[in-house]
Formats: C-alpha cells, structure tokens, sequence
C-alpha cells in the first residue's frame, strides 16, 4: 500500500516536473513547448531539452536556464503569488538569500525562506489604500489650489495691466515734462543771468492783483479763504498733484481756519509771490498765476527736479510690470498649481529664485533643480535638488546633504498629487 | 582618510574662538597649489642628526676591530670595536641563521644606559647555525658561513666586514668607512654641569664613572682626557645634539645624541628596492644629489610623488637585485631612519655604459648604501637569497608572513568620508543591488562616532547599528568602522576615564599625560608599546564592550603614526615617554602596536575562530601579520593612479602584500575617464578599495551615466570572478611571505628588461597585467617576459609571445591582463552580491597551454572566514595539464574539507581538437564529456565535468 503511494507520489512529481520550466513567465511559455529540443531564444544555437535548467549555461543569452544561477546573463521570474511578480539576475537564485518573497529563488540553498506573499501583498494593498486616499485628498487640495492659482494669477495679471497703465500715463508726463524742461533750457539760454529786476517787476505785475488772487483763492466769495478752499487752489510746487492736508492749510492760513484780505496781502500772498514751496495750482483761468512764464523761469530747476520724479516714478513702474513679467513667464505648472509657493519659504529658504524642473519627462514636475547657490568652502557654489512628493498637506520633509553642500529636500505637496498616477496592479493570476 | 587640511575644518569647527586664526590658516594653504607642504617637514638638514651624519664622508674608519677580544661559539662571533677617535667601544656581535642569512648587531659594550632593542617584531628568536673560524692572523679573521663556499672576513684596521662566495664579495659592511656610533654621554654643557664641575668630589666621581664606562681596565687612563675635549669640542661645533628645534617645536633631547649609522656596498649591483613607503619609483634611485629616503611614519597632507620624503609606514628592508642573485638587508631600527643610496653607474647613459663595455674599462657596477637612525643599536639581517623567493623566505622566517584574510576581504570595499547615517548605508547597500554590482564592506569613516569618540556610534545617525548590520548581514555583507588611536580628553568618556585610570596614555617629558590634537580636539594617545595596554585595547572590541557590534563589523585604524595635528611634523614629539623609552625610540614601531592590538581584539571577541580584519595606515617591518595596508591620502589625478602600482609592488617585495590604493583618488574629484580607469587598476591590486574625501562630491559607480555604470561592473566582477585564483594567492602568500602582486623581475630575475619595470605587474606568477594609466590613451606597450614562454590575453584568448613589447590598442573597456602560458587559473563566473554568496558555487578551470602543451596550476578551498585552516581543514590540490591529460590531485593529504563546489566548465586555451574527451572520476567511473572547439583562437571549451572540486579526477582528450 505504502509502496503504491509513493510510485504514484514520484510519478506525480516527475510528470510536474517535465511540465513545469522554473524560473519562466507565462508568457515565455511557448519557447519551451518543444520537448526535443531548445532553441536558444535569441536564435544563437539549438540544445538537447534536457539542457534546459541543467545548471550549465548553453546560450548565450541565457535563455536555456532561466531557473538556474548558470547563466551570467539570465533572469529569473519571481511568480510571487498574491503579490507581484518579478524577474531577479540570475545570480541571485540559490545564493542563500530571500529574493522572492514566494521563496521560489532559494530552492536549493541554506536559505530559510517563508512564503511572505500574501503578507507583502497585504501591506502593499494597505499602503496602496492609503496612498489612493491621500491622492484624493490631494488632488481635491490640488483643485483648491489650481482655484486659487488661477485667481492669483489673473489678479497678477490685472496688477500687470494697471500697471502697464500707469506706465503710459507717466509716459505722457515724462514727454510733457521734458518738452517744458527743454523749454525752460532753453529760455535759460536766452537770458543767461535773469534781471534782479524781474523780481520787481513780477511783484509790480502780481501786486496789482492782490486782490485778483484772493478772489480766486476765495471760492464761494464770502470774502475769507478757508481750510478746503486752500486745499482745492493751492498746491506744493514739487507735489502739484497732492492735495495739502488740513494741518498744511491751516499752517498757510496762519494757524487759522480762515483768513481776510488784509491778512492774506501780508502773509499768504507772499508765500505765494516769492516761489517758495506752495503756488495756486495750474487751473485755467487763473489770472495771473500758472503759465506766467517769468514765474517759470524762476523755477527752472524745480522743473528739472519734476522731470527726475516723474522718470523716478517711470523707472519703478516699470520695474515692476519686468519683475511681475518674469514671475508670471515662470512655469509653475499647466494650471499655475504651484503658483501658490511662490515666496513661500518652508524651513530652509535655499534661494529666493525659483529653481529648474527637472523630472523625468513622464513627470516633468516631481523635481526641481537649484543650482549655482552660494559658494561652498573648498570650491563650488551649493545645490539643491528637491523631490516633490504627492501629500495632503504642503511641507518639508527632509532634507539630506550627501555630497558636501549638495542638498537633496523631500517636499511633500498636493500639487504633486497626479491623476494619472496608475497603481501597479497587484498579481492575482496564476 | 584625512590629513591636516582635515584638521583645520574639524578644528575650525568645534573652537569659535580660533576660528578666525584658522580660516587665515586655509586661505593661505589654499592659495598655494594642491601640493605638500614641504615646509611641514624636515629635510636631512632639518633633522640634527642626519645632518651630522651625512657630514661624515667616506674614507677611513676611526674603528677598528680588537680582535683579541674575539669570542667565538658554535652559533655566535662576538668582537670588540674601538672608535680610535673617541676610545669608545663597541660589541659586534654576528650569527650564522638559519636558510642563508647572517645577522650582524653593534651596540655600545658598556652604554651609560641600556640602548633600545626593537621588540615584537621578529616572530621568533631566528635559529642559528655553526660558524667556523677558517683563519685568523693579526689583520683580519675568516669565519665559514656553513657549506655553501660563503665566508665571513673582519678585516681589523680598519674594521670592515665582507661576506663572499667563493670568488665573489656579495656585500660588504663599512666598507667606506661610515660605521659611525654617538655613545650615550652625560651632558657637559649645562647649567648643572658647570655648577657640577665647580664641586671637584662629584665630578671625579663622575669623571670615574664615565672613565670606566669608556675604558676598560688595563687601558691607559689619559687617553680619556683628550677623548673628552675632542666630544666637547664636537658638541660646541655641531647644533641639536643636546637639543633642536623645528618650527615652532622644541625636542629636549634628554639622553644627547645617540644616532647611529653604517654603510653597505653592494658589488654587481644596479637596482635596489623596498625602503616602504615612499611615492616614487620602485626602483630606488640614488640619493647623492638630494635628500636620502626616509623613514619615519607622518601623516602627509596631499604627499607630492617622486620623492624621497616620508610617509605613513616604515618598512627597513631593502632588497637589491642583479641577474645571478638577489639579497636583502633588514636595518632592524625603529627610530627615524635616512637611507643614502648610491651607485657608480647612477648618472652614466646607455652609451656610456655601451663605451665602458667597447673599451673594457668596465669598472664593476656597484651600489653603495648608507642607514642612519636617531637611536637604537645597529641589529641588520643579512639576506643572501640567492634567488629572489629566497629573499622572500628568510624575511619571512624573521617577520612572519601576510596575514590569510577572509575570503570577503578580497572582494570590492565600498568606502568614503562619509556615509552619513544608517540610510546612507542601506540606500548605497540597495545601489549595488540595484546595478548589480558586487561588493562586500561598506565602509564608516569618523563621522560615525559621537563626537569622535571611537567604539561609540552617534545616537541620531546610527541609532541602531545592530539593526544595520543585521540588514547588511541578511545579504552577507559586511562593514568596517574606524578606530583611530587617538582618545578625546572627556571626562564621560569611558574609553579615556579608563586609559588614564589605568595610567595607559603615553606621557609627556614631564611626566604628565601627553595631550595632543587630532580629530576629537584634545586627545591622548594610548600606549600601544604596552602589552597590557594592548591586551586591555583588545578587549574592548568585545561584543558587550563595543556596543552596538556584530560579527560582520570589522575595524580600520587610521592616523596611528600617530597623527597630531599640533605635533612636530605632524606627529609626537620625540622626547614623549613610553615608559622606559622614548617616542624616538619607538616611533616607527606605534602603528604596528595599533593593528597589533586591534587585531587581537578580533580575534578575542569571537572565541579565537574567526580571522580578523584590520586596515592600517601606519606601518612597520611585521605589519603583514596584522591585515591589511593601503597608501593613504592619495588624490584624484592620473599620476597617483600610476604611482599605486611602484607603492603596492615596494610593499609587496617587503612582506605586505595585502596593499591597495583609494580607488578614485581621496582628495578632489576624478574625471569619469580616470574613475574608470582606477577601477579597472583596483581591481587588479590586492586591496580593493573606492575611497573619497568629504569634500568632494558622491561617486558610486552608478552615478556616471549607464555608460561607466556598466564599464565599473564588468571590473568589479572579473574581480569577483577571479576570487580564487586571488583567495589562492593569498593562502601562498601566507604560507610562503612571497608577494601576491610582484614586479616582473622577481619572476625573470635574469631579464633585465624587466628590472625598472613599474607600469606593470603580476598577480602570482600567471597573471600579468598592464593598467591602462593614461589620460585619453589609446594603446599601451606590454612587456611580455621569458623566452620561450607564451601568454594569452584573458579577455580575447589572443596567443602571444613572450620576451617581447607588444602594443595593445584600447578602448574604455580595456584591462590589458595576460595568463601565462603553463598555467591553470580557477574562476567562479557566477558573480554574486557578494563573495560569501558565491561559496558553493562551481569552477571554470582556465588551462593556458605553454610551448610544451603543458599547464600547472592550484585550488585551495577552505571556508573561507575561520582559523581553521590551521587545523587542516581545507583543500588544497595541484590541477596539471600534461600528455593531453589535465588531473586534479591532492597537495594537502593530511588535510580535509568539504565543499559542495564542483567543476562546471573546463577552457583550454591554445588546444588542438580532441576527437573525444573522457572524464575519468576518483573511483573508475568514466564518462564523455561534450566539448566545443573555437578554431580560430584554439580554444577548447570542456562542457560540465560535474566533478566535486575536492576529488581526485582527471580528464583525458584524445
């Protein structure tokens, strides 16, 4: 009876055995059907079948052992049921080391492997779960944030056109400024040195209308200039546009809140005559007062001053709108995603500059390179290469200095978070 | 491993108030080129005593040999010398030993204190043999050196010793007059003295004293009195015998002047070697127009190569070499040592000499060399060869042999300052894997430790190493950690607490303990001198006393010349005490201690069965015995890839074997192209091992583009593939002090083409290989040596000849490496992750067929990792190719191992094709092996014999 059951035991196992090819895929199946013999799969040479697996490598691609560690070439296939499989060198069959988690590897070594399959399977399973439910927690983070960029963005862009305005305006200015400029230049080069008597006779021309400029001031002719109607008339010379504030109309009324002729003849009418700080502001009609041209010239090097303010002003506007161009020609994702880090800093605020992507092309946006940072002793400028991770929440987790001054950050992002992303699929045939 | 530039960043670090000194330090050393700082170190000039010594020109010796005195035993000839100058004498002592060699010692007869002695580097009390006096008469005595027609003659006035075989003088001691011995003397010019020599009483009886040192009874007593100007003068005249200064370093010099010095002519002789470690040729050149070389072990910052300054080891043998024979001369001093080297022929060219040899004045070539040490007694070994293995033996026989390593030590060591942490590691552990490149250690530089305190890890880097080296474990690989000899002064340190506690520091000349800088900041140095402080060192690599240890960690021990940063020269003061003696006595001898000791502690943690291995920077005469050496700080340029080949052979010719060179160059970054090529030198040298400094960016081999990626892993594994072909040479070199890597001469010793040879060299005696060492090279020149021999190139099978310089074109790919013809070299070429997953795996036989259709070649086998080899267990048979018959039979009958290795492959190369091949195994059985012929390179492939590799078998072609 015994004796029965074990004929039928090596029968079994020898039938298995002529069957089964260790150490191949499914797949690769078909190259070993032929029970005769075996062409080597690159074509090279035909074997007896029996060299097949005979732990001597025959071909020279290896193909003739793909369950031995024979061939220096070969590989063989890890069938891992309940997790996934995978092809190993060949030189790590029977080396006494657990390549496999099916165990499938060490078939003939010292080596205890247990079958961790299932429990690998397992915990990938778990960690695919919570890598599923962190990506759609991030990529819904992700939304919120594309939301936000574009708004941002579009402020940004809204920013750059007031700007772009702002710019012309001042350009017009500039160009007007500059022609009086010219104009003032040039009278200053008709009349080198200006008469002592210009004085006198600007203050002839001016006396007679005293009473002219207090009517004008003197807006709703109650016979007292008051606090607004200061502010509404007068203006600094080298501010024309700003408005004086109340304490500045009060200190030109005296300290008062109103004043009367008699007053105004002696103290503001002065102030306002000798082209000190204040003027009446260029309005027409003004008898007297704004296109007097030998006021202008008295004031030829506050109108140099103006122009040097308005190119001032001309110069920082368009800084502004280079720097807002070169933030927005800054590629911060298809859907200006990681607009939201800029000027961010988490923790370690390598560089103020927004470094290269530099990921693989299949995820252009997992990497970003900083390079040429500051110097390093013993040479070279430090660098930094950071990893963008998919997470839930935007931060920092680690950085490593491998090299001297080259930095490698782990940065973890929803951004990062990719829809496409497609789990490998975790082998359940066989 | 870094030297003092390394210092300075250390330094610079952990005191904010140098700081500023110390960056003003850099920027000055940085502005200046990469080279040596020559300034640091002491010329001959700079060092009083060889200067003194040098002063000394040939001509006739003040000594002369009393030969009244002569005493002769069967085994022993002793003698008195007088120096006529100075009346003081000395004893000569000379034994016959045993296997050709004669020992010649001169001490002072009656020292005002006893003399040093180097202890613990001779393996044994050599064994003499009988001497005999042939004649004697009133100039000289002849003494019979045993049967060989060798004689001893001391000729008396002057003295001067000539060893000779038959006709011929094989070397002759003091020939030129140089014999020179400062006797100890008391100090004459100092305060004490003058104050002494007020008191009539105590300076006669100290004047009685020193008469009777210098005199003994029967001599007249006047001639002292002048003897005792004469020294008083010379002592006014010449600076630094009672005391010298270097930079801003003061030597006290207690005991005066104590040098000694001798000079040996070498009759025939053009090509002199060994003289370790110096970064120049291997043959030695001639010195008359420079410093001599020197021996004293230093830490060099970015050593300059191509000259004669020292290094980190000392080892005082040197080996000269003519067509009928070969000898040595070991100078047993380990006090700082200057080696003079000239020669007659030195400076005359080829056609000078061609003019010599048509006109006949052919003036013998002859070299003459002269030793000069600090201190210590003159005690040389005479080794007459007259071959060059015999040489090899008889230093073997006073030294011992190299050390038989574990099997993994000879695989790839993956190294740099530093792997930063237990991620490091296990993220370059999974590299290899990834590329699938084999290595077996991965290496811990001092960044490891907490603070610089050795056997302690730092607890947020490494927070548990035992879980590390389990996971390196788990792929049967393994690590070393460094341990240097330096120990931070800290309180809560419990290494230091304990060295102190047990008075173990080395002490200052005031008696305190000597505090030096090195990497901790303020450290002591242990007293390795000590047996009891070696046997305590030892104990601390016990499991529960280095904690966080496993089986797999081993250890490297660096900067023990010792290294200290705010020494002189870098290193101990001379006047420090190690009790009896002085750091100038023992100098050279630390570092050996330092392995010595670490070692032992290996070998003691596991009960005494597992081979221990320990790297070292420092070494002396004896170090083989204690594992490994390599060149220290190299760096990345293309001439100290070649100079690795000159430094490993010089080593390999004087016991240590176990050599390599940083792969990549330790200081500044190489070129892919020159990576590539370090690798592929490497990885023919004994000790292989990529190393790198912090400074300078990663450089596994994987990160040079798939290119190199793949370039480096075929290196490496022809590395692995010849593992025991390597392991092999290993088991000779331990049994037989031969070199595993040899220059060509010691092979062809009548080939004078291949006397200066130094581009290329051989592994054992079948293997020879010519790194490529040049930027952009696109071929080099082999010499292929022996008439009649042949030589296949091993990656093409190509035939070629021998006594011939053969251009080899190559590309990157290229490793110019040769079998030679007559040799059977074992392979495994399934390469692994490591080489302990490769144990069980089965041989290819390479059977290289010489002129004759004959081969010869060996397989040892053994487990691998413990000492039981020396319990016979292992394999060891002798594979011979002859009569178309290729056998396997046992070499080792009384020993026994098993393997589960087998034969799996037989290649022959330079075959014709046999009709059938029979296989014929230990008890009868016969079977036909399938076979497959490559016509065009002649190459018989055997296909799978099956064989285990530990039976008898054979296997017949017809």
């Amino acid at each position: 009876m015994h004796f029965h059951m074990i004929i039928v035991a090596v029968f079994w196992f020898g039938f298995v055995d002529s069957r089964k090819i260790r150490g191949i895929s499914s797949s690769y199946k078909r190259f070993f059907r032929e029970r005769k013999s075996f062409l080597c799969i690159d074509g090279s040479k035909i074997i007896p079948f029996e060299q097949v697996n005979d732990d001597y490598c025959d071909c020279e691609d290896g193909s003739d052992e793909p369950g031995t560690s024979a061939c220096p070439q070969g590989r063989f296939y890890c069938t891992n049921l309940g997790f996934r499989p995978h092809y190993i060198p060949s030189s790590r069959v029977n080396d006494g080391i657990c390549d496999c988690c099916d165990a499938s590897d060490e078939y003939n070594s010292h080596a205890h492997c247990q079958n961790a399959c299932w429990n690998l399977g397992q915990r990938e399973r778990a960690y695919v779960e919570g890598q599923m439910r962190t990506l759609d927690e991030g990529l819904q983070l992700k939304q919120q944030l594309i939301e936000e960029g574009v708004l941002l963005w579009r402020e940004k862009q809204a920013q750059l056109r007031e700007l772009q305005q702002v710019a012309e305006d001042l350009q017009t200015k500039l160009e007007e400024r500059r022609s009086r400029k010219q104009e003032a230049d040039r009278l200053k080069e008709q009349t080198p040195r200006p008469p002592e008597a210009g004085d006198g006779r600007l203050f002839r021309g001016q006396n007679s209308t005293v009473t002219g400029t207090f009517k004008l001031l003197d807006s709703n002719k109650d016979g007292s200039i008051t606090v607004d109607e200061v502010q509404a008339k007068v203006a600094l010379v080298h501010d024309e546009e700003r408005v004086l504030s109340e304490d500045e109309a009060v200190a030109l009324l005296g300290g008062d809140h109103q004043m009367d002729l008699t007053t105004f003849q002696h103290t503001l009418w002065d102030i306002l005559t000798n082209g000190g700080r204040v003027k009446i502001k260029d309005t027409h009609g003004a008898p007297g007062v704004g296109e007097d041209p030998p006021l202008k010239v008295a004031d030829r090097e506050w109108e140099a001053t103006n122009l040097k303010k308005v190119e001032e002003a001309y110069d920082t506007v368009n800084m502004e709108i280079s720097d807002l161009r070169e933030k927005l020609a800054i590629d911060y994702g298809p859907d200006w995603e990681f607009l939201f880090l800029n000027s961010q800093c988490y923790k370690l605020k390598v560089y103020e500059r927004w470094g290269m992507w530099e990921g693989p092309p299949k995820n252009q946006y997992g990497r970003m390179v900083y390079e040429n940072g500051e110097p390093c002793w013993q040479g070279g400028s430090r660098s930094t290469t950071v990893t963008l991770t998919c997470g839930t929440e935007t931060a920092l987790r680690s950085v490593k200095e491998p090299s001297k001054c080259q930095y490698i950050m782990d940065f973890q992002t929803p951004v990062a978070c990719q829809p496409v992303l497609k789990q490998r699929g975790i082998h359940s045939e066989l | 491993m870094g030297g003092v530039k390394r210092s300075i960043i250390k330094m610079a670090t952990f005191t904010g108030s140098m700081a500023p000194v110390l960056v003003l330090w850099l920027a000055m050393s940085l502005s200046g080129t990469w080279a040596v700082d020559k300034g640091n170190f002491k010329t001959c000039d700079q060092s009083a005593f060889c200067k003194r010594q040098r002063a000394l020109k040939p001509g006739d010796s003040p000594y002369r040999a009393l030969l009244e005195t002569m005493e002769l035993t069967n085994t022993r000839l002793t003698l008195q010398l007088i120096n006529d100058n100075n009346k003081v004498r000395l004893l000569l002592e000379l034994y016959r030993l045993q296997g050709n060699m004669t020992r010649v010692k001169i001490n002072e007869l009656k020292p005002l204190k006893p003399r040093f002695e180097v202890p613990d580097v001779l393996i044994t009390e050599p064994s003499t043999e009988p001497l005999s006096l042939l004649s004697q008469d009133e100039n000289g005595v002849v003494l019979s050196l045993g049967t060989e027609s060798q004689r001893v003659i001391i000729s008396a006035r002057p003295f001067r010793l000539d060893i000779m075989e038959g006709p011929e003088v094989l070397m002759s001691l003091n020939s030129r007059g140089l014999l020179a011995f400062e006797h100890l003397r008391m100090r004459k010019d100092t305060f004490s003295y003058k104050v002494t020599s007020t008191v009539a009483s105590v300076w006669d009886n100290i004047k009685r004293l020193f008469s009777s040192q210098a005199e003994p009874e029967g001599e007249k007593k006047e001639e002292a009195d002048p003897a005792n100007q004469a020294e008083k003068e010379e002592e006014e005249k010449v600076d630094g015998m009672w005391e010298e200064t270097f930079k801003s370093h003061s030597d006290s010099k207690p005991n005066g002047p104590s040098a000694i010095s001798l000079d040996f002519s070498l009759p025939g002789v053009e090509h002199v070697y060994g003289i370790p470690e110096h970064a120049d040729t291997l043959r030695l050149k001639t010195t008359d127009n420079g410093d001599p070389y020197r021996l004293y072990n230093l830490d060099v910052f970015q050593y300059e190569l191509y000259n004669p300054m020292a290094l980190y080891g000392a080892v005082p043998v040197m080996l000269a070499h003519k067509a009928q024979r070969t000898t040595g001369i070991f100078w047993l001093n380990a006090a700082e040592t200057w080696v003079d080297i000239s020669s007659n022929t030195a400076g005359k060219t080829v056609f000078g000499k061609m003019l010599d040899y048509v006109q006949g004045s052919s003036e013998t070539p002859q070299t003459d060399v002269r030793w000069i040490s600090e201190s210590g007694i003159i005690d040389v070994f005479i080794m007459l060869g007259p071959t060059p293995k015999d040489v090899f033996s008889q230093y073997a026989s006073l030294t011992g042999t190299q050390s038989f390593p574990p099997l993994a030590a000879v695989g790839y060591h993956q190294c740099r300052w530093n792997y930063n942490d237990q991620e490091d590691v296990a993220s370059v552990d999974a590299g290899f894997d990834e590329h699938d490149i084999p290595y077996d250690y991965i290496w811990l530089d001092i960044e490891h430790t907490d603070g610089k305190r050795y056997f302690t890890w730092d607890s947020h880097k490494f927070a548990s190493p035992k879980e590390m080296l389990q996971a390196l474990e788990d792929k049967k690989r393994k690590m070393v950690a460094i341990v240097d000899p330096h120990i931070k002064v800290d309180s809560n340190y419990k290494i230091h607490n304990e060295i102190r506690n047990k008075g173990f520091y080395i002490k200052n000349k005031d008696g305190g303990d000597y505090e030096g800088w090195c990497w901790p900041g303020s450290a002591g140095y242990p007293d390795f001198t000590r047996p009891d402080m070696r046997a305590w060192w030892a104990s601390m690599f016990a499991y529960d006393q280095y904690e966080g240890t496993a089986e797999n960690l081993y250890t490297w021990n660096d900067m023990n010349e010792p290294s200290v940063f705010n020494g002189p020269e870098v290193t101990m003061h001379k006047d420090a005490v190690h009790g009896a003696w002085e750091h100038r006595d023992v100098h050279n001898l630390y570092g050996l201690y330092v392995q010595m000791a670490t070692a032992e502690g290996q070998i003691q943690r596991s009960g005494g069965v597992e081979r221990p291995f320990v790297l070292t920077r420092a070494f002396f005469a004896g170090s083989q015995r204690y594992g490994a050496v390599w060149t220290g700080d190299n760096a990345a340029e293309w001439d100290h890839l070649k100079v690795s080949i000159p430094m490993c052979l010089s080593l390999g010719l004087v016991g240590i074997s176990f050599c390599g060179a940083d792969v990549g160059g330790f200081f500044k970054s190489p070129s892919t192209e020159l990576l590539v090529r370090w690798y592929q030198t490497g990885a023919y040298q004994p000790f292989f091992r990529a190393h790198a400094h912090l400074d300078t960016p990663r450089r596994e081999p994987w990160l040079f583009g798939p290119e190199n990626t793949a370039l480096i892993r075929d290196v490496v594994r022809q590395r692995y593939t010849l593992l025991p072909y390597w392991y092999q040479q290993f088991y000779h070199a331990y049994r037989t002090g031969e070199p595993i890597m040899r220059p060509l001469w010691v092979e062809y010793p009548q080939d004078p083409a291949t006397f200066a040879l130094d581009d290329e060299f051989l592994i054992g005696k079948d293997l020879l290989v010519h790194p490529v060492t040049e930027e952009g090279a696109r071929g080099v020149t082999a010499y292929l040596p022996g008439k009649d021999q042949v030589w296949f190139d091993v990656h093409t099978f190509q035939k070629h000849n021998g006594a011939q310089s053969l251009y080899i074109p190559v590309t990157m790919s290229s490793i110019p490496v040769f079998q030679r013809g007559g040799s059977i070299i074992p392979r495994k070429m399934r390469v692994r992750r490591s080489s302990s997953c490769m144990t069980h795996d089965p041989y290819t036989l390479y059977v290289a067929l010489n002129l004759q259709r004959t081969a010869e070649g060996e397989l040892y086998i053994d487990d691998g990792h413990t000492f039981n080899y020396e319990k016979k267990e292992f394999i060891h048979r002798r594979l011979s190719f002859a009569k178309n018959m290729l056998s396997s039979v046992n070499l080792a009958t009384d020993a026994e191992f098993s393997t589960g290795s087998w034969i799996e492959r037989i290649v022959i190369l330079g075959a014709s094709k046999p009709s059938k091949v029979t296989l014929k195994t230990a008890d009868g059985q016969e079977s036909q092996l399938e076979f497959d012929f490559d016509a065009s390179m002649s190459v018989l492939t055997l296909r799978k014999p099956g064989v285990n590799a530990g039976l008898d078998w054979n296997v017949m072609l017809q």
